[in-house]
């Protein structure tokens, strides 16, 4: 700059350099603070409601799969024991009807 | 409409088939399973924990029971079919049809008796507890609970009596 300053004014380099501005660097993760911000910004002025983290819950899969797993093996447990007992009164329907005929019970 | 109720909705709805789908499958192999190569003696096993000397004894009584049920079935359907011929037109019940009726209730007492006689037998042939919980419980289906029809039309009991 020294140097500069020693040589004749040239008007014009001088205009130029006096409208030049040095452009500063992005700070760190400018991207994603800023992305954050509008984030924020939408959070306070729409609310998520209940609805809306049941749904986003649903969606994952690993939800997704331990429920339907958990149905599953609800319904076998419940059909099983159901069965049986179902199958135990047919068994005892059947015992009563070989030694109770109907007209005397 | 809101698309998160739907998706949850669409998750129940789902869930819902997946349990209903389970639980019919499972039922009805189960019932399937069960019934299969199962006599009308294999509930006495299961239900009163009998053991293999036991259900012998049980099935030759069984055995000796069935013909004698027979005969007496044979006699009440007889008797119940002269019975239905006199009701059949006539507009007022004759003597005839009174004493067909007595023959009737008489034949059934017969067959009730015999029954029981052979619900006791069979008790006998079970541990004492079991035998005891299975005579109960065969009382209870053949001739119902103590007095339960005499209870209901006296009107002692509480229940509102319609006409």
């Amino acid at each position: 700059m020294k140097e500069n300053n020693q040589l004749p004014a040239d008007p014009q380099f001088s205009a130029l350099l006096r409208e030049a501005r040095v452009s500063p660097g992005l700070p760190p993760r400018f991207q994603q603070n800023v992305w954050r911000r509008i984030e924020d910004a939408e959070a306070t002025t729409k609310p998520v409601s209940w609805l809306d983290v049941l749904a986003s819950l649903v969606l994952r899969p690993r939800f997704a799969v331990a429920a339907a797993t958990l149905m599953l093996l609800g319904g076998v447990v419940a059909g099983t024991l159901e069965g049986r007992q179902m199958a135990q009164h047919d068994a005892q329907m059947n015992y009563l009807a070989s030694v109770a005929p109907e007209s005397v019970r | 409409m809101n698309r998160s109720l739907i998706i949850v909705m669409g998750a129940l709805a789902l869930c819902g088939a997946i349990f209903a789908g389970s639980y019919f499958t499972a039922r009805h192999a189960t019932m399937v399973c069960c019934t299969r190569s199962a006599d009308d003696l294999s509930w006495l096993q299961t239900e009163f924990h009998l053991t293999d000397p036991e259900m012998a004894r049980i099935r030759d009584l069984h055995q000796g029971y069935l013909p004698k049920c027979g005969a007496m079935c044979a006699k009440i359907a007889a008797k119940k079919g002269e019975l239905d011929a006199l009701l059949g037109n006539s507009t007022n019940i004759t003597d005839e049809a009174q004493a067909k009726m007595n023959e009737l209730a008489a034949l059934r007492a017969q067959c009730q008796a015999q029954m029981l006689q052979h619900f006791l037998a069979v008790s006998q042939a079970m541990p004492p507890e079991e035998g005891k919980r299975y005579l109960d419980e065969m009382r209870q289906f053949t001739l119902g609970g103590p007095g339960q029809m005499e209870q209901s039309m006296s009107g002692d009991t509480d229940h509102e009596h319609h006409h």
